[in-house]
This record gives structure tokens, sequence and C-alpha cells, in this order.
């Protein structure tokens, strides 16, 4: 991207806003800012991974959901969901390999794209990010083994409650909370987040709301008690969100 | 129907959009997937219109030469007066957008006359905005039309060159 683009600030001050790129010195992320273009993708845009995994891309704005599929049942599981200053096609780029994994926006959204070569590249000149890169490799792993044990382990409402506090702010002290990224989804995406089906979601947030632990309605979701959701999920809030 | 994935390049004044024009044709993109928009330039001493001759439309104005030497090249030709915007000079098949948009009544909220013909060839709210603050600032877009494939080999093509910004709307 051209320094002098009106889009250029705005991408660099994205990514220093991000856990991923925060504290990285303003010459390396202008560095990157510099060699990616920009995209923006519209909502409801699915494509499989052997059309993306030859570029880096890094989200701006707008949500992305990478998800594997049943062809015969129909069956889907999400097995990430990523929001603004996250990467994808990131095990593409330390393995060099397209990986069976579908995209989807959720949203309208806005990305930087530059080719594998030149992510690695920029690696290679700024061995600073893997301090911050390591991490978030861990917190994905960390993440991906929480969803098979999740799965094997848990019934439906455990893997409900741990889903939502998985997305609620680690800080937060009030029992009221906004779940990040999550709380605008439909019950059917929910239950894809768990392995489950709609029916199914649908009753245990009524259930739920009876109780008062949630509010839910069409599109929306809030926590209105947070100790008593996390124990649901079996755990403390904080442990439910290592 | 105009395809609803695009590249979009924003260039500081008309030689360089011109420029980038045909280079594009010289790489063997299609004329009819081209198409450039920018402010038709107003001064009390240069009186501003367009008329046909056979079967060639020509500008008056200020940057006759230009507007009709894009003409000659690409299909399709407009010359608008958009509130907020002035007049609004347009060349190739955004100009079918436009018309669609002015038709249709889709003009979208907030959204001039050209933004809702961006809006519906793809391009986002928050994007149609700074379009549109360009063309207000005197740049010029070039817009390719095509699918996932053309619109990446357009931005290689015009990434290299002197354009301001190169971005790329998929659907």
């Amino acid at each position: 991207m051209n320094p002098a683009s009106a889009f250029f600030e705005e991408s660099a001050r994205c990514l220093k806003q991000s856990s991923l790129f925060s504290g990285l010195v303003a010459s390396a992320i202008e560095d990157i800012v510099t060699r990616c273009r920009r995209e923006t993708w519209k909502r409801r845009r699915q494509l499989p991974m052997e059309e993306t995994w030859q570029r880096f891309h890094i989200l701006l704005s707008g949500r992305v959901r990478l998800s594997r599929s049943n062809p015969e049942s129909g069956r889907m599981i999400t097995l990430f969901l990523l929001g603004p200053g996250e990467p994808f096609c990131i095990f593409s780029l330390l393995d060099g390999k397209a990986h069976e994994v579908m995209l989807e926006t959720l949203d309208d959204v806005t990305l930087l794209s530059l080719p594998m070569s030149e992510a690695r590249l920029w690696l290679d000149e700024h061995p600073e990010f893997n301090r911050k890169l390591l991490p978030y490799l861990g917190e994905q792993m960390c993440s991906l083994a929480g969803l098979a044990s999740d799965l094997a382990l848990h019934d439906t409402e455990t893997r409900l409650a741990r889903l939502i506090l998985r997305h609620v702010d680690a800080n937060t002290t009030d029992q009221h909370a906004t779940p990040r990224l999550i709380n605008d989804l439909s019950h059917e995406f929910l239950a894809e987040m768990i392995g489950s089906v709609r029916v199914v979601v649908n009753r245990q947030l009524q259930h739920w709301k009876q109780e008062g632990i949630v509010d839910a309605h069409r599109g929306h979701l809030e926590v209105e008690a947070l100790q008593e959701l996390a124990r649901r999920a079996e755990e403390q809030p904080h442990k439910a969100l290592a | 129907m105009v395809e609803e994935n695009s590249c979009v390049a924003v260039y500081d004044n008309h030689r360089q959009a011109e420029e980038a024009v045909r280079c594009l044709l010289a790489k063997g993109f299609e004329t009819g997937k081209l198409s450039i928009a920018g402010k038709g330039y107003q001064r009390e001493a240069h009186p501003i219109g367009f008329y046909n001759t056979g079967d060639r439309m020509k500008f008056w104005g200020a940057q006759g030469a230009f507007w009709g030497d894009l003409w000659g090249l690409l299909l399709g030709a407009a010359f608008f007066w958009v509130s907020g915007l002035g007049t609004v000079v347009i060349a190739g098949p955004l100009v079918s957008a436009l018309i669609t948009a002015l038709e249709g009544a889709a003009v979208v909220g907030g959204f001039s006359a050209l933004g809702a013909a961006l809006y519906s060839i793809g391009i986002p709210r928050d994007s149609i905005v700074r379009y549109e603050t360009a063309i207000r600032s005197d740049h010029y877009l070039l817009i390719v039309h095509g699918d996932q494939r053309e619109v990446a080999q357009a931005h290689e093509v015009l990434a290299g060159g002197d354009a301001r910004d190169v971005t790329i709307h998929l659907s």
C-alpha cells in the first residue's frame, strides 16, 4: 500500500491496536502495511482455503469464520472466529501448505493481504515479532485443544457456557457482560461453534433466560449472571478464558 | 450488469489516470471493463458541456482533450451534476450502474448518486466515503471490473504505477 494512501494511516493504527502487532516499533508496522494490498470482501463470502492460502491476510474490520464441514451430513464445526487485528492463513505461513478449511465473512470485511513469500521476508527482517507471534500461536493451539476436549468431555450446556465465557473480557468483575464477537450471532451459528444444532442451543438459551443467567433474543446475547454462567461451565471465569 | 468485483485506483491528476488506462489496455485488459470518474473541472472562464458528433461524444471544457480521448477509448459516457460533488464525468460501465441507481431510485442513504453507483458494484460504505472525498478533492478514480483473477492482475499493474491508492473489492 502506498504510504500516501488515505487508508494507510488507519490500517497502521488498526495493527498498532491489535494484541498481535501492538508493541512493535512503528517502522515495522509501516513496513508490513507498505508490503500489503488492501482488500474488502462482502458479507457472506465463502471460499475454500485453496483459494487463499498463498497469501497472508490480516483483518482490519469485520469478522471471518474458519470452519470445516461434512458434505454428506451437512454438519459444520467452527474452528476459529477472528476479529480485527487477527491474521488468517497463519498455519500456511508456517508450513507452506493449504489446509482443509472454509472461510466465511460474517460482515463486510476490510483486510490487508500480502504474498506468503513477502510475509516470510517481513518475519525474517523483524524477528522481534516472534515474541508476539509465538504466544498467539500458543493461544490458537489452546483454543483448538479446548474445542476438542469440550466436544469429547462435556455436555451441550457446559460447552455453550464455556464458549460464551471465552468471549467475555477476562478482567470484568461485573455480573453483566457482553460477549465479544459472538453477541449478535444466530443460534445456528453458535451451535456450529460447539458441535451442536440450533434447536438445542435455542432451548438452552431460553432455559438460561428464564433463570436470569443470560438475556438472549433474536441476534443479541448478553450475560446477566456471570458467576452462575461460570458455575455452569464447571470452572471459574478466568480459567475458562485461559 | 457490472461485475461486482473491482479494483479501484485513485490518481492525483488526469494525466496519471489516462496513462494507467492506456497501460491496462496495452496489457490486454478489455475496454468494456474499465471505468473512470472525476470531477468536471469548473471555472467561470471555462464553459463546460458535451455534445455528440456522429458516433462520438465530445467534451467541451478545460479538460476536453482528456475526456474526449477517454470517451473514445471506453464504453459509455456520462456527465452529471451530483449534489455535494458538482459536475462529475464518468466513462465506462460505471455509467450504467449510475443510471440504474438513479432510475431504480436505489440511492442509498447518505450517498450521492455516484456513491450509490459504487455501492451497486459491491464497494462497501466506508470506502465509498473515501472515494467521494477523493473526487471532491479533484482526484480521479479508475475502476477495473472483473472476476477475482482479473482484478488481482489489475492490482499488480496499477500498484506499480502512480496511483495514490489501489484497493481490491470482492463480492
